[in-house]
């Protein structure tokens, strides 16, 4: 059974005298009750942009979205905005890249907790506040009990990041979004973050939608894996088959170009020619083909389909993907310094 | 540098201000560079090293210590001096749309630090400008444009491109890829890296990534609340971590390989950083060391010693660490 469901989204964006801006074009994917799925990409490749359209969060005008995003089989999209409310903080939550901007700087923590527990769980008063403590405290804030009383600017980063964490996971959501939980916080305390939300997704049973431009922090969390490029998902695996054998030129230029911490010192970096602002004049063709090293001609005149892999069987929307094992990116040799 | 510190003062009252304390932002480090090689130091926010790389250049004054500069001691330099010396050593900074003057163009950005050190004027020093825009991989024509045309690697290539302007023999460059998207990280790791073999040029290396670091500095120092706690020859220091903080650190950088990241053994901090306005007594890291000890940590300030060749850590008990002798706290060790 299909927890979520996403549909053909396109997401646009008009502006007055402005030609039309495509930021998600034709994103599919799938998530099983329980299960981590991670979306990655650069900035600007639409992955936040896919997020907010989930959950209902994009400005009515401006922004227009098109496709299913079905939920337990019932379309979000074309739920009027009361039962929106209701499912979104209950059924479905959200936690942001920056925990200073999306916690309200003028309410104590304890306040923006038992808010979510009144309109959603209806506790009321003690009650409220003691489930309230009893979050923090699950989250690992010390001294619960008494930060309630805090302001967000009195936490550190890492803490603010727990609580906003304990708000999402207030009401046992069936499914959390994550749009770039620790890239606001230093590594240590990424780590600490990390741990958290993958020891919550296992009491829970919630699923988990990572949101990230990291391919490390994918690698050690989430079951399947969609790398998104210029508003298309170009490559969708299971962790395992994305690492170990990328197809998309895109997907095997993004980890050549990351220096590893466990690659010896001295092995040059291959970056990706160009940058992500390239691709705009290319609507047409593949979005990635003016910085493609295996471009051939029909990449420049029509976009290909996201198609499934013979050999690997998992979906690669490219005319020319490397062979698996084609492009050397986990090299054998990395693999033994590190045993 | 010879015991170098930084201290901001903390002031408070609204006429009459007074002193009331201070941040001890870089608290006694020493550290050498040598020529025509790259020391990197990593450290997590608000651990020093970007206010330790100013100190360097004295766009901050240090409190005290001493920074030599090829034998000159920089911290006792009067102005004019100091400004003929700056031409040797030049800064790179993080975010290039901030550090670059968006009402000036290219060429202007370029030519303003040939003017100031009066090393070229007029037809020369725009020849010039268009030599260093070719250097670091940008047409001629990007001469005429402004900042905010490019894209944030571009921009970050002018940046590089203003610091060679001068021909420098040291670069402190801070975060130098951090802003960037990480398919155009390398492009710069690279450029920084054939620049150096190019022109010999010296680097300072500042980030919070440790893999970027290890990829391209021959040292690297371990930062943390204003010290140095480990110093080691890059891969030694990835193969060999002494100093719990360097452990954990390393073990908290997520590596894009699921094999890996399964089988890897993490170790978690707890907490956050303490101020540094107010330092833990004894060793600065045992608030959080999940090696702590229950002697001499807390109370004796360990001292950055020497364990093997040019591998030196600021750690009680770093034998008995690297031995396995005294293991992590098992609640720093998740399942």
């Amino acid at each position: 059974m299909v927890l979520l469901s996403v549909e053909d989204l396109h997401v646009t964006f008009s502006h007055r005298g402005r030609r039309e801006l495509r930021a998600v074009d034709g994103v599919s994917f799938q998530v099983e009750p329980g299960a981590t799925v991670g979306l990655v990409g650069e900035s600007g490749c639409g992955k936040s942009v896919t997020s907010l359209a989930i959950m209902g969060l994009l400005p009515p005008r401006g922004a227009h979205v098109k496709g299913a995003v079905r939920f337990d089989g019932e379309d979000l999209l074309q739920l009027p905005p009361a039962q929106l409310r209701a499912l979104r903080g209950r059924e479905l939550a959200m936690v942001f890249q920056d925990p200073q901007t999306s916690l309200n700087p003028v309410l104590t923590i304890g306040r923006q907790v038992t808010e979510v527990l009144e309109r959603h769980r209806g506790l009321r008063g003690d009650e409220a506040k003691r489930e309230a403590a009893a979050l923090l405290d699950r989250v690992g804030i010390p001294d619960a009990g008494r930060r309630l009383k805090d302001y967000p600017h009195q936490l550190s980063g890492g803490m603010r990041q727990r609580v906003m964490i304990a708000i999402a996971l207030a009401c046992k959501p069936r499914l959390l979004i994550a749009d770039e939980p620790t890239t606001a916080l230093d590594v240590t305390i990424q780590a600490q973050i990390l741990e958290l939300l993958k020891e919550l997704v296992a009491d829970t049973g919630t699923a988990l939608v990572m949101i990230t431009h990291d391919l490390g922090v994918v690698a050690g969390l989430c079951d399947e894996v969609h790398v998104m490029y210029s508003g298309r998902i170009v490559e969708s695996a299971d962790r395992r088959g994305l690492f170990g054998a990328p197809r998309h030129p895109y997907t095997t230029g993004l980890l050549a170009s990351v220096p590893r911490l466990d690659s010896p010192r001295g092995v040059p970096l291959r970056p990706i020619p160009g940058s992500p602002r390239d691709t705009l004049a290319w609507a047409e063709g593949c979005a990635f083909a003016p910085r493609c090293t295996r471009r051939v001609e029909a990449c420049t005149t029509t976009a290909p389909d996201l198609v499934v892999d013979a050999v690997t069987r998992h979906p690669v929307r490219c005319y020319n993907p490397w062979p698996p094992g084609g492009e050397p990116v986990a090299t054998s040799e990395r693999k033994k310094r590190l045993t | 540098m010879r015991g170098l510190e930084v201290h901001f003062p903390i002031r408070k009252g609204v006429l009459l201000e007074r002193p009331v304390g201070a941040v001890r932002a870089v608290d006694g480090v020493d550290l050498d560079v040598e020529r025509g090689t790259t020391f990197g130091l990593v450290g997590e926010s608000g651990c020093g090293k970007s206010t330790l790389g100013r100190a360097i250049l004295r766009l901050v004054e240090p409190t005290a210590g001493t920074v030599r500069f090829d034998g000159i001691d920089v911290a006792s330099l009067r102005p004019e001096p100091l400004r003929r010396l700056r031409a040797r050593m030049q800064m790179v900074f993080q975010d290039p749309l901030s550090s670059l003057d968006p009402r000036q163009n290219v060429e202007s950005i370029l030519v303003e630090p040939l003017r100031t050190h009066r090393v070229a004027t007029g037809k020369d020093a725009r020849r010039r400008a268009r030599e260093l825009l070719d250097v670091v991989g940008l047409p001629a024509a990007a001469a005429a444009r402004y900042p905010h045309e490019f894209s944030g690697g571009q921009r970050q290539r002018i940046g590089i491109a203003r610091a060679l302007a001068l021909n420098p023999e040291l670069i402190v460059a801070d975060e130098p890829v951090s802003a960037l998207d990480v398919s155009i990280q390398a492009q710069v790791v690279n450029l920084l890296e054939e620049l150096q073999k190019e022109f010999g040029l010296t680097y300072l290396v500042i980030a919070h990534d440790l893999a970027v670091v290890r990829h391209i500095s021959e040292t690297i120092g371990v930062m943390y609340l204003g010290r140095i706690v480990e110093q080691a020859p890059s891969d030694e220091l990835y193969a060999t971590p002494r100093h719990p903080y360097t452990i954990a650190l390393m073990s908290a950088v997520p590596i894009p390989d699921p094999e890996v990241e399964d089988r890897r053994e993490r170790i978690l901090l707890r907490g956050d950083l303490p101020s540094p306005a107010n330092p833990p007594s004894g060793c600065r890291f045992h608030t959080r060391c999940p090696f702590r000890q229950p002697t001499r940590c807390h109370d004796e300030d360990p001292a950055l010693r020497e364990l093997g060749p040019g591998h030196a850590v600021a750690c009680h008990w770093a034998e008995q660490v690297a031995t396995g002798e005294i293991r992590p706290h098992p609640t720093a060790v998740p399942s």
